[in-house]
C-alpha cells in the first residue's frame, strides 16, 4: 500500500519535473508596459494587438498590458529596456520619438537596448493647411515658402516628434524654411488650424480624416495612398520624396534568446493577414504596417541617423 | 446645435447614470455637510477612482456631488454657524438665527429650494451659452488666450477680496507650480531635479487632493469640535410643500441671485463665495425692511444658497469651451472630463456630443433632485450627521486620499508630492493665504506661459502681434479695469469724502 503512494509520489514528480523541461515559452503571463495613460493611441494598440498575440503564441499564452505613463513614454520604454531579457516583459515603442528622446535629453537607454520585435502602425503624416491661408495645393505653399522664407507658420505638436520630423525632411527635400509653432499635442494645434492662427500644419491622417471639409489637405507622406483617405494623393504622386509617420510597435528587453525572440516575432508576423485584426485596428483609424525583427531595428537607426545629423546642425531646444 | 442636446437625454437615464446622479447629490450632501469638508476636496478625492468607470457615471457622480455640497453647506452654517463649505458663509448671517429662534428646519427648507433654483438656472445657462459660446473660441488663438489667462489671473488676485498681497502670493505659487516640468515649447526640464515622474508637470489632482482634502482632515483630527446638538433637535420642520408658499416673495432675489451667480462663476478666479456676498448684499439693499437682516431674515439665506449654486454649472462654460475653469472645482471637474478624454475647446461638441450634453442634463438633474433629496425628512438625517465621530471621518478619508492619488500613475511618489502639497496647504491654511489662487495659478499660469509663447512664435518674435485684434484688445482693457478699477473706486470715494 505504501509501496503504491511511494510509486505514484514518483511517478508524479518525474512528470511534473519532465513537464517543466518540455514547456515551451511562454508559461506565465506575458507583461506589456505601455508608457502612455489607459485609452491613448499607443495603449489603444498594445490592447488590440494582445489577445492576436496571445493567439499566434499558442495555448496558454497571456498578455497583462500594464500603463506606466510620464515623460513622453520614457519612463515606460526605460523600465522595458532594464527588465529582465527572458521574454516576460514587453515595451511598447514609437517612434521616431523614443529616439529622439535620447538626443535631446538624459536617457537610460538608447538604440541598442532593445530586441525589436515588431512595428505595427504606421499613422503617415499629412500637410494642411487653413481655408484662410488661401494654400490648398502643394505648388501654392511650396511657391510661397520659397518667395517668404519663414513666413509661413507650421502649427504642429512638440518638437522632435514625428511630426517636426516630417517637416524637417520638406525642408531638406524642397529647400525651404517654416516658422514652426509647437502646440501641446496635435489637437490644439488642429484648432490653431480651423481658426486660421497658423496658416500650415502637419498632423497625421488619423487626425485629418473627419476634418478633410474644413482644411485643405495637401497630401500624405506614404508610398501608397492611405486606406484612410484613397482619394488623397501621396507627396511622391506630386513628385516630392516625402514619407514619414509616427510609429508604434513592440520591443523586449536586449538579450532575448533566440528561440523566444523567433516565437515573438513569428507572432506579430501573422497580425498583418489577420483580417479580424486589421478590421479592430481600422475601427480605431490606426493604420497597420507590420515591419518586424531586423527590418524594424534597420528603421530605428535609419530614423535615429536623420534625428542625430539635424541635432548636430539645428538643435530643437 | 441644440438638437445634439435632446440627442443625449436617453442616456442620462440609463439606470447606472441616473443612479450615479442620485448617489452623488446624497455623497455631496453628505460632504458639504462637513464643516471643512467642501465640494473641490469631493471631488478631487473622488476624479482618481472615476477612471475605470463609464465617462457618464463618473461625470454624474461629480455633477450630483457639486450641486449636494452647495447645499449641504447650508446645514451646519444654519445650526451651527459653521459654513460647511466657504460659500456658505453668508448664509450663516440670517440661518444661524433662525435656528436659534427654532426655525432651523424653515432654514434649512429655504436653503435647499433656493439652492436647487440657482442650480436649475445654472445648469440652462450651461446648456443655453456653451455649445454657441464654442464655436467663438476658434476665434481664439494664441495671443487671446494668452490675454484670457493674464485676465483671470489679474481678477482672482484683485477679485478674490480680502488681501490682494496674500492673493497674490498664492497665486505665485501656484505659477511657479505650473512652470515645474518639462518647458511646454522645447521641453526642457524645469525644477525637476533630475526626476523623471516629474517631467510632465505637476498633476493638478495632487495638487487639488494635497492642497484642499488634507488641512481640514487636519483640522478634523485636531480638534474634535463638540456639536451644539440643540438646535438640530428643535428644527420644527414642516413638510415641504407647507413651507414653499412662505418663499413666494423671494422670487426676485432668487432671480438676481441666479444672474449674479451665473456671471461670477463665468469669470475666471472668482466663486461661489463672492457670488453669495454680492447677491446677498443686494437683496438686503433693495429690502423694504433691511434692519431685520442679519436677525432670522429668510430672505436672506435664499440670497446666499441660490447664488452659491448658480456659479456652478456656469463656472463649466469657459471650462468646457476654451480649457479655462472659472473657479477651482470647475478646474477639478475639467481634470475629470480630460480623465474620460474630453478635450475642451470647440471639438468637444462634435467628437463628444452624448458625453458633454449628457453631462449637462446631469446638472440639470443633480439640482432637481436637491429639493427631493435634500428635502424635509433628508434635512433632518442629514442634520445628524453633524455628530459623526471626526477622528473616524477623518482617517477615512486619508486612507481614500491615498488610494486615489497612488491610482492616477501607480507610484508611490506622487503620494509624497500630495503629502508636501498637504503641509504647505495646512500652512497657508493657518496663515490664512486664500487656496484658490494657487490652483488657478497652476492652470493659468501654464496657460498665459504656453500661449505667449507661441503667439510670439506665430508673430516672430513681434510683440504687436499681442494686441492684433478686437478680441485682445478687449481682453486687454477688461485686465487693466481689474487691477486699477479697485484703486480708482476708492480714490473717488476717498475724494468725495473730503468734498
Amino acid at each position: 500500500m505504501l509501496n503504491i503512494f511511494k510509486k505514484t509520489a514518483i511517478a508524479g514528480a518525474m512528470i511534473l519535473s519532465a513537464g517543466a523541461a518540455l514547456a515551451e515559452y511562454p508559461e506565465k503571463p506575458i507583461e506589456v508596459i505601455v508608457g502612455y495613460s489607459a485609452g491613448g493611441g499607443t495603449d489603444v494598440m498594445a490592447r488590440t494587438a494582445a489577445p492576436f498575440i496571445e493567439k499566434y503564441l499558442g495555448e496558454g499564452a497571456s498578455l497583462v498590458v500594464k500603463n506606466m505613463p510620464g515623460a513622453s513614454g520614457q519612463i515606460g520604454v526605460t523600465e522595458a529596456a532594464n527588465a529582465e531579457p527572458d521574454g516576460y516583459t514587453l515595451g511598447t515603442f514609437n517612434l521616431p520619438g523614443m529616439m529622439a528622446r535620447t538626443i535631446d535629453r538624459e536617457a537610460d537607454y538608447n538604440r541598442d537596448s532593445f530586441t525589436y520585435l515588431a512595428n505595427v502602425v504606421n499613422d503617415p503624416n499629412v500637410i494642411v493647411t487653413s481655408k484662410a491661408s488661401g494654400l490648398d495645393t502643394l505648388d501654392k505653399l511650396l511657391e510661397e515658402a520659397k518667395a517668404n522664407p519663414l513666413a509661413i507658420t507650421v502649427g504642429m505638436s512638440s518638437l522632435g516628434g514625428d511630426d517636426h520630423f516630417a517637416l524637417i525632411k520638406l525642408e531638406q527635400a524642397t529647400g525651404t524654411e517654416f516658422t514652426i509653432v509647437p502646440f501641446k499635442g496635435s489637437a490644439p494645434a488642429r484648432t490653431a488650424l480651423l481658426g486660421g492662427h497658423v496658416a500650415m500644419g502637419i498632423l497625421n491622417i488619423s487626425e485629418v480624416a473627419e476634418f478633410q471639409d474644413q482644411l485643405n489637405v495637401l497630401g500624405v507622406a506614404t508610398n501608397e495612398r492611405s486606406q484612410f483617405a484613397p482619394d488623397l494623393p501621396t507627396f511622391k504622386e506630386q513628385g516630392l520624396d516625402l514619407v514619414n509617420g509616427s510609429l508604434r510597435g513592440f520591443i523586449a528587453p536586449a538579450g532575448l534568446p533566440e528561440d523566444v525572440q523567433a516565437k515573438l516575432i513569428g507572432a506579430f508576423e501573422q497580425l498583418s493577414g489577420d483580417q479580424e485584426f486589421l478590421d479592430a485596428m481600422a475601427a480605431t483609424a490606426n493604420p497597420v504596417e507590420v515591419v518586424t525583427g531586423e527590418e524594424f531595428k534597420q528603421l530605428t537607426s535609419d530614423l535615429y541617423d536623420l534625428a542625430n545629423g539635424v541635432w548636430q546642425t539645428t538643435p530643437w531646444n | 446645435m441644440y438638437s445634439d442636446l435632446l440627442h443625449a437625454l436617453p442616456d442620462v437615464f440609463a439606470w447606472t447614470n441616473f443612479a450615479a446622479v442620485v448617489i452623488g447629490v446624497i455623497a455631496g450632501i453628505v460632504v458639504g455637510a462637513m464643516p471643512g469638508l467642501s465640494a473641490t476636496m469631493a471631488i478631487s478625492v473622488l476624479v482618481p477612482f472615476t477612471f475605470g468607470l463609464e465617462p457618464l457615471v463618473a461625470l454624474g457622480l461629480m455633477a450630483g456631488i457639486y450641486n449636494g455640497a452647495m447645499y449641504g453647506g447650508a446645514i451646519p452654517a444654519v445650526l451651527l454657524r459653521i459654513p460647511g463649505t466657504p460659500a456658505a458663509v453668508a448664509t450663516t448671517f440670517d440661518g444661524y438665527p433662525m435656528a436659534q429662534k427654532g426655525e432651523g428646519g424653515f432654514a434649512l427648507q429655504v436653503a435647499v429650494v433656493s439652492s436647487s433654483i440657482g442650480g436649475i438656472a445654472s445648469a440652462f445657462a450651461l446648456m443655453l451659452l456653451a455649445p454657441p459660446l464654442s464655436k467663438v473660441t476658434l476665434l481664439f488663438g494664441p495671443s487671446e488666450v494668452f490675454w484670457v489667462a493674464v485676465f483671470g489671473l489679474a481678477s482672482i488676485i484683485f477679485l478674490l477680496g480680502g488681501n490682494p498681497v496674500k492673493g497674490l502670493i498664492s497665486a505665485c505659487f501656484g505659477v511657479f507650480v505650473s512652470v515645474i516640468g518639462s518647458d511646454p515649447i522645447y521641453g526642457n526640464d524645469r525644477f525637476t531635479f533630475g526626476q523623471l515622474e516629474m517631467l510632465d508637470g505637476i498633476n493638478i489632482v495632487i495638487l487639488l487632493v494635497g492642497l484642499y482634502a488634507l488641512p481640514p482632515v487636519i483640522d478634523l483630527l485636531e480638534t474634535p469640535l463638540k456639536t451644539d446638538g440643540v438646535n438640530s433637535s428643535k428644527l420644527g420642520t414642516e413638510p415641504i410643500w407647507k413651507a414653499l408658499p412662505r418663499m413666494k416673495s423671494f422670487w426676485k432675489t432668487w432671480l438676481r441671485g441666479s444672474f449674479l451667480g451665473i456671471w461670477i462663476g463665468i469669470l475666471p478666479g472668482a466663486g461661489g463665495s463672492m457670488a453669495a456676498f454680492m447677491s446677498y448684499n443686494e437683496a438686503r439693499r433693495t429690502s423694504k425692511h433691511p434692519e431685520t437682516w442679519g436677525e432670522g431674515e429668510p430672505e436672506g439665506v435664499a440670497a446666499a444658497e441660490v447664488a452659491n449654486n448658480a456659479d456652478t454649472a456656469s463656472a463649466l462654460i469657459p471650462a468646457l469651451t476654451l480649457g479655462i475653469p472659472g473657479t477651482a472645482v470647475a478646474a477639478v471637474m475639467l481634470g475629470g472630463l480630460l480623465v474620460h478624454g474630453l478635450q475642451p475647446g470647440p471639438m468637444l461638441f462634435r467628437d463628444n456630443p452624448d458625453i458633454v450634453f449628457g453631462f449637462m442634463w446631469q446638472f440639470l438633474f443633480g439640482a432637481i433632485l436637491l429639493v427631493l433629496l435634500g428635502g424635509s425628512l433628508a434635512t433632518n438625517s442629514f442634520a445628524r450627521l453633524l455628530n459623526l465621530p471626526r477622528p473616524l471621518l477623518g482617517s477615512v478619508i486619508i486612507v481614500l486620499m491615498l488610494i486615489g492619488v497612488y491610482s492616477i500613475h501607480g507610484r508611490m511618489f506622487d503620494v509624497y508630492l500630495m503629502l508636501g502639497f498637504g503641509a504647505i496647504g495646512w500652512v497657508m491654511d493657518r496663515l490664512k493665504f486664500p487656496l484658490p489662487p494657487v490652483v488657478l495659478g497652476l492652470i493659468l499660469g501654464g496657460f498665459a506661459e504656453e500661449n505667449l509663447r507661441l503667439a510670439l512664435r506665430i508673430g516672430r518674435g513681434d510683440p504687436m502681434v499681442l494686441f492684433q485684434n478686437w478680441t485682445s484688445l478687449i481682453l486687454v482693457a477688461l485686465t487693466v479695469a481689474v487691477v486699477v478699477g479697485p484703486t480708482l473706486k476708492k480714490r473717488f470715494i476717498d475724494s468725495r469724502k473730503k468734498a
